[in-house]
């Protein structure tokens, strides 16, 4: 007996309201924790930034997949039981309020009630009366009782009766949404699948606390293209992959998706939500600067390493991108945006070298319609981030300074050590190789030629890798999702928002009217209240009564 | 409303205007145009683009399905003329708000007279758009009639007051038909191409906030003569203003391409409903200072002149209250159609994204004062200190989120 009591009581404050206030407390500040400290990231990144110590502490609170921890779960779990006993405690004393609605009332009530007011209908018809009221307030549900002591008739009118079932539906909403999110989680899954161009994907990877976990689909996805649009900005405008699902061996469905349009099949939604490198084709020039004057050529994929037979240096080719397009303007000055064309990533290493992150570009850098020679661009950590702009000075891809560059160098070594050397083996090379027709930028040629030597001494390159030709192929990175539980989460949403409108918005309002037979006429009495918005409540009030009396007052006139 | 609008036969023509079967058929022919303008994005073209959207619904094809919805409104709301009394508090407390609207796009109209010609229009120097300077005439109108506020505070006279006033509609005028503006002008740069609604960035959202929240407290401050509560409210929108100015001074307010992720029609009802919840919050936040303020001069200077100013503590309670009230729903709404525009771009309702979790946050956090109050019954001092601290959760997650967190939400990052 006692232990049913206890369960009881407990279960009792379980439904209670301040325990409901505390849950929505803790989850709050819970909920803060995880949008500080970022979620499902690599581990090595959670070792770095925080060491080994609070690592653990961490992991094992759960706090990198904070959102799907126990503790949090059990915080949900929490809530829905305090929610679901909430309802079962209240929700059947609320229908009967709802249904209950006591005609009569007592005279010591009456007295409480705000807003009352009294008048006498000059005619002896009682019933007619009650009919009168009825058709002059229609928008008032009536319920009379008759058979009263001293032949009285009572009436009681409501309005926005259905208002309690605003809390019911608001709670009961809440509960469908967290039934939703739970079969969301249990039955639906969300996972990443890249697909280059041309190729057939079938296999989604994604994160589980700091895992990586995959699941094969049960159908598959060729990409046959992918497309990107830019504004003149330079910004990214679209985003678009021609799909197909492949089906049991069949082709079924072809569609295009763009962001914002995801594509259905079988209950799976299907997302563009990245795009990459899918392996492009590169073709690379090597200018060789070890005097031979031989220009070789490599051809390599993204994401391959090409390894010179010559001198043992490998570019592992990390990326390939046909459009560059950077703010040329200096800081402070309007934005002046310009494609600067197409440029590989990778990183060089070789034999005495420091391995270091080039992006070459395939074009020649031009300012004001100048040729300013080759450019690239140089990050010596690694990192995107750290680029630096690097200019190799002449442009070897036009013969005569590919020409020009190797006789400077000659004449520069034999004229070593005399005085102003770099001036003479320049005017010596320009000789050479231009005879009397000398360039009209001339002067810029000179010092895009010191420019050389003087980049070679800090990356002693035996060849400058330049970007020749290519064929791109992208991959698309798709979003696969299954959802079972989004329907009821819609569901619940909208049970919510109706349920808040009622809660907030409909005010309940009750009228009660007594009339009895006295003296020759009936005598009236009004009395009213409403649950919110009293102010509101006092004037249509008053304009109801307004609109009794003046009517039976009409009907007085006629019986005088 | 009062009693003597039972008999139509003696009202103005304005009232008329305003009240009864007119102002019935009215709101119901806005909502028809509303609903002509939405049918037309999803059905009256081949496939939503938002920069595709704005020029074809001023030209012939959109206005056909505007006026067509338009006239079907009117139809309507003809025949169903006896419904009318039965709502009468919502039509005559919806069609002004309309009116507004409608007023905004002609002020817009007649702006577009000043703009620069084509030749003079660039996307990097966009400081020659005529909006800039509506803006700043906005920024002044809401300093001044935040100025004119706390001068009624100290010296309450009606002539002040209605300073205040008349500058704060004239302030959420300018604001309002700047922000029109501007999506007429997103169309002029760049051959039409990066257009897009004005709800995009920081800066287009924070004038969408002041005018929300000054319309809300002006609404407000009609119904319940509370002239002394503009000091609280102009004073957070002032604060605004210098933030918004800030946001200027680094290059922030200038009309950018929108990425995919934004383009589309779902940025158009999220943004701005959303934004009716922070306003509300805003106004609950303003009503809890007016509160604490007069509460405090009560119990130290109870002859104050003041107080005159100010409504009683009770009707500042129920104000804040109804702040809330409005807001909340409001943002519950927006909540959920942001879950339902991340099903459709994201590839799932909830990520326990920043933003979202903020949201979730701030939810909480009034449901708990919506608890308390309704349920408890709890009024007074708590509550007005629960709806100051709301709102600066709130404004955590509008602005400190973009400033501070990371996440899915970034287009709305500062530099």
């Amino acid at each position: 007996m006692t232990i049913i009591q206890s369960i009881k009581s407990f279960m009792i404050r379980l439904a209670s309201m301040p325990l409901a206030i505390v849950i929505l407390s803790v989850l709050a500040l819970a909920s803060v924790i995880g949008t500080v400290l970022l979620q499902n990231q690599s581990e090595t990144d959670y070792l770095t930034q925080f060491g080994p110590v609070w690592y653990w502490v961490f992991q094992s609170l759960g706090l990198f997949d904070m959102y799907h921890s126990w503790w949090f779960l059990g915080l949900l779990g929490f809530l829905m039981l305090s929610l679901t006993l909430c309802l079962w405690r209240n929700v059947p004393r609320m229908l009967k309020e709802m249904r209950a609605k006591k005609v009569t009332m007592a005279d010591h009530a009456w007295a409480r009630l705000p807003h009352q007011d009294a008048f006498v209908i000059q005619s002896e018809d009682l019933d007619g009366s009650v009919e009168k009221l009825k058709k002059l307030l229609p928008a008032w549900s009536w319920r009379t009782q008759q058979d009263m002591p001293g032949g009285m008739v009572s009436m009681r009118g409501d309005k926005g009766a259905y208002h309690k079932a605003g809390y019911i539906l608001v709670h009961s909403a809440l509960l469908v949404i967290l039934v939703g999110g739970w079969m969301s989680v249990q039955l639906g899954f969300r996972g990443n699948m890249s697909v280059p161009e041309g190729e057939v994907g079938n296999e989604i990877t994604f994160l589980k606390d700091t895992d990586v976990q995959r699941k094969t689909m049960p159908f598959s996805v060729r990409c046959n293209s992918f497309n990107l649009e830019f504004f003149s900005t330079g910004a990214p405008k679209e985003f678009r992959s021609n799909l197909t699902i492949i089906d049991d061996g069949k082709e079924v469905l072809t569609s295009d998706i763009i962001v914002n349009e995801p594509l259905y099949y079988k209950g799976v939604r299907i997302y563009q939500a990245s795009f990459g490198d899918g392996g492009s084709s590169l073709g690379l020039k090597l200018f060789r600067l070890d005097g031979s004057q031989v220009v070789d050529h490599a051809a390599v994929n993204v994401y391959q390493t090409y390894t010179d037979p010559k001198t043992g240096v490998s570019l592992e080719i990390q990326d390939f991108k046909a459009y560059n397009v950077q703010n040329m303007a200096n800081p402070g000055e309007p934005k002046k945006f310009r494609d600067l064309g197409p440029a590989v990533d990778f990183v060089l290493r070789g034999p005495g070298l420091k391995p270091v992150k080039v992006r070459s570009f395939m074009n020649p850098f031009m300012q004001d319609d100048q040729n300013q020679g080759m450019f690239m661009m140089i990050s010596l950590t690694g990192d995107n981030k750290d680029f630096e702009p690097l200019f190799i000075g002449p442009d070897f891809s036009n013969a005569k300074e590919w020409a020009l560059f190797h006789a400077f160098n000659r004449y520069a070594q034999e004229e070593a050590g005399e005085k102003e050397a770099y001036l003479k083996a320049f005017k010596r090379a320009l000789n050479e190789i231009y005879g009397e027709d000398r360039p009209a930028d001339m002067q810029d040629m000179g010092l895009r030629m010191l420019q050389t030597t003087q980049m070679l001494a800090d990356f002693p390159w035996p060849f400058i890798p330049v970007l020749d030709d290519y064929d791109q192929v992208f991959y698309t990175g798709l979003q696969l999702a299954e959802d079972p539980g989004m329907d009821v989460v819609w569901l619940g949403s909208a049970i919510l928002v109706g349920g808040l409108c009622i809660m907030l918005y409909v005010s309940h309002r009750r009228m009660w009217v007594e009339l009895s037979l006295r003296d020759g006429g009936i005598s009236v009495r009004v009395a009213g209240m409403a649950n919110r918005n009293p102010l509101a409540f006092t004037q249509a009030f008053n304009q109801d009564l307004m609109l009794l009396k003046e009517s039976f007052a009409h009907q007085t006139q006629e019986k005088v | 409303m009062n009693a003597t609008t039972i008999n139509s036969n003696n009202l103005s023509w304005s009232a008329r205007l305003h009240e009864g079967s007119v102002a019935w058929l009215r709101l119901i022919t806005y909502f028809g145009m509303a609903l002509g303008a939405a049918a037309l994005a999803i059905w009256g073209m081949d496939a939503y683009s938002e920069n595709g959207y704005l020029p074809q619904l001023l030209s012939l094809h959109g206005a056909t399905w505007v006026i067509g919805g338009g006239i079907a409104g009117m139809l309507f709301g003809a025949l169903t003329r006896q419904k009318q009394a039965q709502y009468a508090r919502v039509v005559t407390g919806l069609v002004p708000w309309c009116d507004g609207i409608i007023m905004m796009v002609a002020l817009m109209a007649v702006y577009t007279l000043f703009e620069p010609e084509a030749a003079l229009i660039n996307y990097e120097d966009q400081s020659n758009f005529f909006s800039g300077r509506v803006v700043m005439a906005m920024n002044v109108l809401f300093m001044f009639s935040g100025i004119c506020y706390i001068a009624y505070l100290f010296a309450p006279e009606r002539f002040i007051a209605r300073m205040a006033t008349m500058s704060a509609w004239a302030a959420t005028y300018a604001g309002g038909s700047a922000l029109l503006l501007r999506w007429y002008e997103s169309y002029l740069i760049m051959g039409g191409d990066i257009g897009h609604a004005p709800v995009s960035n920081l800066y287009e959202v924070f004038i969408l906030l002041f005018c929300i929240i000054s319309a809300m407290y002006l609404a407000f401050e009609r119904r319940y003569n509370a002239h002394g509560m503009g000091a609280f409210v102009m004073v957070l929108v002032a604060a605004g203003v210098f933030f918004s100015l800030w946001l200027d001074s680094i290059g922030q307010a200038d009309i950018k391409p929108l990425v995919p992720a934004l383009q589309s029609y779902w940025m158009k009802i999220h943004v701005p409903l959303n934004f009716v919840g922070y306003g509300a919050f805003a106004v609950a936040c303003a009503a809890g200072m007016a509160w604490l303020t007069r509460a405090r001069i009560e119990k130290t200077n109870p002859q104050s002149r003041m107080l005159n100013t100010f409504p009683t503590l009770d009707q500042i309670d129920q104000l804040a209250y109804k702040a809330v009230a409005v807001g909340f729903p409001a943002f519950t709404l927006a909540t959920i159609l942001g879950a339902a525009w991340a099903a459709e771009a994201w590839g799932g309702y909830w990520s326990w994204d920043p933003k979202e979790t903020w949201a979730l946050i701030v939810w909480l956090f009034y449901g708990a004062y919506l608890h308390v109050r309704i349920s408890h019954g709890w009024n007074g001092r708590t509550l007005a200190w629960w709806a100051v601290v709301g709102f600066f959760v709130t404004l955590f997650c509008f602005v400190g989120v973009n400033m501070y967190l990371s996440g899915l939400h970034s287009y709305g990052r500062l530099v």
